[in-house]
């Protein structure tokens, strides 16, 4: 596949993961709604989410950006939250689109790696945002900063379901 | 390019004539998808155009989470804002709406004992319902109206209970409030929602009773809370000559959306960088965690920044 070939850093990566929610709401401020399967669609966003390309309603549409085609978080926060915060944060709060367990995100920005049967670019960390808090009414904003997830353009698309592995290229 | 999303899109599903100059509308997603989460007794802004914004409570409970239900008796004499609900406002109209604020932080265990002067009755409704959701009981309604009360079908379990007290005062007596209250006084909530008479007597009752086992709902629009806790500067754009003051309720950040400049915000917080711009006079206030010092000296995150002097002059 030529189209993925891209100049990735020569670091071997030997993590494997796994897709546990995934999410998506059709407009702003509306809430999160679990589904067992996503459809990803390539240059595009997520069939029926608020960044769709095309459809866009959500709170941050005024300002396009590529890499916001799909969003992942990490389940490690939520524990962590729970351990240095005392804070419950649900899988539906955090208002990201896929929700994945042993995926060290942080360490993927400028990278291409699959998920499910979809190949994905992360293009940046997401940073919280204080909007995030109104919604839920959790003071969510400081602890959420470095473990807000991370943005990604769709390169391949397909469905994505739970369960999925996510793994490197 | 979109225009900011600053509320919440509904569409009137249902538009019901209750009598006695009250109309109750329901409003939904056009998807049918969740609403926005809510506290029992949470209100909501209702945007109607042109400015027009009013504020009214939500008469369902938070499971009911599919839908906002409002009542809206008509003030003849009012601001606008009732007339335009009642005369404008059909079904299948898209109406804004803000993010659900408030509520009534329910006493779990003791009784809860609310008071309310005719469609004050909106917020306890709503959390009468969300108790009555749990089978719980630990409450008492007392609601005067002048005439038939409307409402009644959304809390009919609760009546029938007899956890309601009506008091018609076409009709009867008013309820002689201290002496509702002063059988709880050592434990329970009270909350009450009325006209401000309604609202001094019961102040007066509860006077000696600690500020978290009281609530008031008050009619009049939410009390603003100042955005920043620095005095009125003014506010110079160099590089559109635009000139403004910020005052604390405002904040920088309103101010500049006030004088329709597109500053690229992202987190609102001072935390990613997206807003930072260039100053020439102040000095400012800077509050964000991105700017290094040297970078301080002519730039500033304008989402959390304020101005230490007088005046403020950014290069926009």
């Amino acid at each position: 596949m030529d189209a993925i070939a891209i100049d990735q850093p020569e670091v071997t990566m030997s993590w494997q993961g796994v897709v546990r929610f995934l999410h998506k709401t059709p407009r702003a401020f509306l809430p999160m709604r679990s589904f067992p399967s996503l459809e990803l669609v390539a240059g595009r966003g997520i069939e029926g989410d608020r960044y769709f390309v095309g459809h866009e309603a959500g709170f941050y549409s005024h300002k396009p950006e590529e890499g916001r085609q799909v969003t992942l978080f990490e389940m490690e926060t939520f524990e962590a939250l729970q351990r240095d915060h005392k804070i419950e944060l649900l899988p539906e709060e955090h208002r990201r689109n896929v929700t994945v367990e042993g995926v060290p995100l942080n360490h993927l920005v400028g990278r291409r790696f699959r998920l499910g049967e979809a190949i994905v670019e992360a293009t940046r960390l997401s940073t919280p945002c204080r909007h995030i808090e109104e919604i839920l009414g959790k003071s969510v904003f400081d602890p959420l900063i470095n473990r807000s997830g991370l943005n990604c353009k769709i390169i391949a698309g397909g469905t994505l379901r739970v369960g999925d592995a996510v793994r490197p290229i | 390019m979109a225009k900011a999303v600053k509320t919440v899109s509904t569409v009137v599903s249902k538009v019901e004539d209750l009598g006695n100059d009250t109309k109750r509308f329901t409003l939904v997603d056009q998807d049918d998808w969740e609403l926005p989460p809510f506290r029992p007794g949470a209100h909501i802004d209702v945007h109607l155009g042109q400015g027009l914004v009013r504020t009214y409570s939500l008469c369902n409970e938070p499971d009911d989470d599919r839908r906002y239900v409002i009542a809206v008796k008509r003030e003849r004499e009012g601001r606008g804002g009732s007339n335009f609900l009642h005369d404008r406002v059909e079904v299948g109209q898209p109406i804004s709406v803000s993010l659900p604020r408030g509520g009534i932080a329910l006493d779990q265990e003791g009784t809860n004992i609310f008071l309310a002067g005719g469609i004050g009755v909106t917020p306890f409704i709503s959390a009468i319902r969300h108790l009555e959701r749990r089978g719980r009981s630990n409450y008492v309604l007392h609601w005067t109206s002048r005439g038939r009360p409307v409402l009644t079908d959304m809390i009919a379990p609760a009546i029938e209970a007899g956890r309601v007290r009506l008091y018609d005062t076409n009709a009867q007596a008013k309820p002689v409030i201290a002496a509702i209250f002063e059988e709880f006084a050592g434990s329970g909530l009270a909350a009450c929602c009325g006209p401000a008479a309604m609202l001094k007597t019961f102040g007066d009752a509860v006077s000696a009773w600690p500020d978290e086992r009281k609530h008031i709902e008050m009619f009049t629009p939410p009390k603003v809370i100042a955005r920043s806790d620095v005095p009125p500067y003014e506010l110079y754009l160099s590089a559109s000559n635009k000139l403004a003051t910020v005052t604390p309720d405002v904040g920088l950040l309103g101010t500049l959306d006030a004088l329709g400049v597109d500053v690229p915000v992202s987190c609102g917080g001072g935390i990613c960088g997206a807003c930072r711009t260039r100053w020439t006079e102040g000095p400012p206030i800077h509050r964000d965690r991105v700017l290094s010092p040297a970078e301080r000296q002519n730039e500033l995150i304008v989402c959390v920044g304020d101005c230490a002097g007088q005046r403020l002059v950014l290069d926009l």
